[in-house]
């Protein structure tokens, strides 16, 4: 019971970062009906600039300021630039082809994409990037419940994922810029004739899910995912799964999926294989679609044919 | 306004891609000028040479022809791929610098670590007559791609990194190798394990690539062999975080053997290891081989004695670190399998025959006198280096690693 506790907290780690992922996915699909293929590189941008912000303060091991500041300061250069990365991915890529038929804006996607993992490799190099987060953060802090070790990086991973997504929820669903959002993913015309920029909603809609890619970035850092130019197409691909899981559109369900698609992938790597962790969380994805296609918390919507 | 902002950038691109088009032909063009005033001027300094000058000019043969260098340039494996072809262009760039008459050049050929790719650009290098020789491809299952494809073609192809055994059975006669098989790595790292370090269990985690998984099957069997209980745990490539795969690893297990080609995985479990609170130590497969792998008290094998602790080597480490940055394992072979093609080439030129089979005909002949790998390196009838080995280090209190067999 203790190893299946270990594997279930281990799981909710890993979902954190890919519910963060899944969040983007869900808001600039809630909002604009598009997917955003290049979402996945946008959360290895963050985990780059996240790393450098910490080599700027010094490095893992000799930094010039205290570690409560120093992880502060890469969330917030990580979540910057991400956002500032993602507007400017919709002005230039997305933009120009809003009008036309979602297969460019699709093609368009899948081309920042290749284009930000070329980027990094040329302005990063190849080398694979480690955060030697236990330089600077005691690895054995934590406490334990029972056999169950949960340290520091890990309790931050959980509470900042669960922060942000009730910081997006309430930014969507209790102001007067999510009220905006919100007409616009329900018929763009009729907010126009309302008076909201469209351009604007659209630009924050990119900031925000670009910056929670960021952060992502930086959680997975923490928790020693190696960082490279080609860490966004699994995360990725996990992070559109449990967006899709949970009811793609929707920010709780992006959250329940990805802890779910997190703790499956680790049950079945500590049950059965580690091979076939990702086979099973994607067949969960196919289960899901065949048993409720509009996902966990996802709702029908009627629409005008 | 955004139809206006798009022709602006339009008109900025077209403007961009034709300055740069025009500078590309200026720079043609003033290239040409300058190679036909030097023609000019050889052609001036030849007629006013003393005659015995003149034989003297004349005895200076000029060798000038490529190899193709197969490595992982792009993909998930770049990071290797990168330091490989770093390493090939130093070896290039010292041969042309130090022998007189050599113009050696090299051709680029991502194979992605891919065998399917490996093949494809093998046709393409075989369709460059230029090309007299390939140093790679990196891994095992890319030579058993190309093997048949150069060997029609005399082509002779060395790998600085393909350690599966088999290859050097006799279906691939065009095929040589700078560095030990899986053959001797595994049961080096075995024997230690068992007898040095007095493991009674080991857990292998097994990455699931041609090299992760020849040689995690080789340690084991020799585990096996040896009386250590051995548990195999196969991890995909794409793999990120190795906290669930280390909750699997008991409390007894003494050593955890990792067979990654990238040293900061190894890192990562190390660290996910001392997050649980596991004493387990571990001990990474020559793919670990790099500064990025650091966890104290750790063991890793390697081809060769550090390279920065070879005399022979601090030259040529010094200059690629100044040059292109640090590197790990996987780079310094690829400068010596360069070599054993240049040096074969450079006979077959001086003996007249600078030809995809001239230079085959001289890979046996090789012999590089005190290589920047620790010694001699010749090679066997079957294309292995003679008398090649492995070495194990501990890495000290700073992530440094130190000679302990």
């Amino acid at each position: 019971m203790e190893y299946f506790g270990e594997q279930v907290v281990n799981g909710l780690i890993v979902g954190g970062v890919y519910a963060l992922i899944a969040l983007g996915y869900t808001l600039i699909y809630g909002v604009l009906q598009f997917l955003n293929l290049a979402h996945g590189e946008l959360y290895m941008m963050g985990a780059f600039f996240g790393f450098f912000a910490m080599i700027a303060l010094g490095g893992p091991s000799a930094a010039v300021v205290p570690v409560w500041i120093m992880i502060p300061v890469m969330f917030l250069v990580a979540m910057g630039g991400g956002a500032a990365l993602g507007v400017a991915v919709e002005r230039f890529a997305y933009r120009p082809l809003r009008k036309s038929r979602r297969l460019a804006a699709l093609i368009s996607a899948l081309g920042v994409s290749l284009f930000l993992q070329s980027a990094a490799l040329l302005l990063f190099g190849a080398r694979v990037r480690l955060y030697d987060t236990g330089q600077f953060i005691d690895l054995t802090s934590g406490f334990s419940i029972g056999s169950i070790r949960i340290d520091v990086t890990e309790i931050m991973v959980v509470v900042g994922s669960l922060l942000l997504m009730t910081i997006l929820w309430f930014l969507v669903n209790r102001t007067q810029q999510g009220r905006a959002m919100r007409a616009v993913a329900v018929d763009q015309d009729a907010a126009v004739m309302n008076g909201i920029d469209i351009d604007r909603v659209i630009v924050i809609t990119f900031a925000l899910a670009s910056g929670l890619a960021g952060a992502a970035g930086v959680m997975s850092g923490l928790l020693l995912f190696p960082v490279d130019q080609y860490m966004g197409i699994f995360a990725g691909l996990k992070g559109f799964t449990a967006a899709v899981v949970g009811g793609i559109g929707s920010i709780p369900g992006a959250m329940i999926g990805g802890f779910i698609i997190g703790v499956v992938e680790a049950l079945a790597t500590g049950y059965l294989n580690p091979t076939y962790a990702d086979f099973i969380a994607f067949l969960i994805l196919v289960l899901v679609l065949l048993i409720k296609p509009t996902g966990i918390m996802g709702k029908k919507v009627m629409a005008k044919v | 306004m955004n139809r206006r902002l798009m022709m602006g950038v339009s008109a900025i691109a077209v403007a961009g891609i034709t300055l740069a088009g025009c500078a590309g032909g200026s720079s043609d063009e003033a290239a040409s000028e300058a190679t036909a005033e030097q023609t000019a001027a050889e052609e001036t300094a030849a007629e006013e040479t003393a005659p015995e000058e003149e034989a003297a000019v004349e005895e200076a043969i000029v060798c000038s022809a490529s190899f193709g260098v197969m490595a992982p340039l792009t993909g998930g494996a770049a990071s290797i791929g990168q330091e490989q072809l770093n390493f090939a262009k130093l070896a290039v760039a010292d041969f042309n610098a130090s022998t007189e008459g050599a113009d050696y050049s090299l051709v680029e050929s991502d194979t992605q670590l891919d065998a399917g790719q490996a093949s494809t650009q093998a046709t393409a290098l075989i369709a460059d007559s230029g090309i007299v020789g390939v140093v790679g491809p990196a891994g095992s299952q890319e030579v058993s791609a190309v093997g048949p494809t150069f060997a029609e073609a005399s082509m002779a192809f060395v790998s600085p990194s393909a350690t599966n055994p088999d290859l050097t059975n006799g279906d691939n006669p065009t095929f040589y190798r700078v560095v030990p098989t899986d053959a001797v790595q595994g049961p080096t790292d075995a024997a230690f394990m068992a007898e040095d370090l007095g493991a009674d269990s080991v857990v292998v985690i097994q990455e699931k690539t041609d090299y992760g998984v020849g040689i995690g099957d080789s340690v084991a069997a020799g585990l096996e062999d040896a009386g250590v209980a051995v548990e195999v745990i196969a991890v995909p490539e794409e793999k990120k975080s190795y906290d669930d795969v280390i909750s699997k690893v008991g409390d007894d297990v003494d050593v955890v053997f990792v067979t990654f080609q990238i040293a900061a995985k190894s890192e990562q479990v190390a660290q996910s290891l001392v997050k649980a609170g596991k004493s387990a130590v571990v001990f990474g497969s020559d793919g670990s081989f790099s500064g990025d792998f650091k966890t104290p008290g750790s063991y890793v094998s390697a081809f060769a004695p550090d390279i920065n602790q070879v005399p022979a080597a601090a030259d040529v480490a010094a200059r690629f670190t100044e040059e292109y940055g640090e590197f790990g394992t996987f780079g310094p072979p690829v400068y010596v399998a360069t070599q054993t093609l240049l040096q074969a080439a450079q006979r077959a030129c001086e003996g007249g025959d600078l030809s995809r089979a001239g230079v085959l005909a001289e890979m046996p002949n090789t012999m590089i006198a005190d290589s920047i790998l620790g010694g001699d390196i010749e090679f066997d009838g079957a294309g292995d280096v003679d008398g090649a080995r492995f070495y194990i280090f501990q890495l000290d209190d700073s992530g440094a690693p130190s000679l302990v067999k």
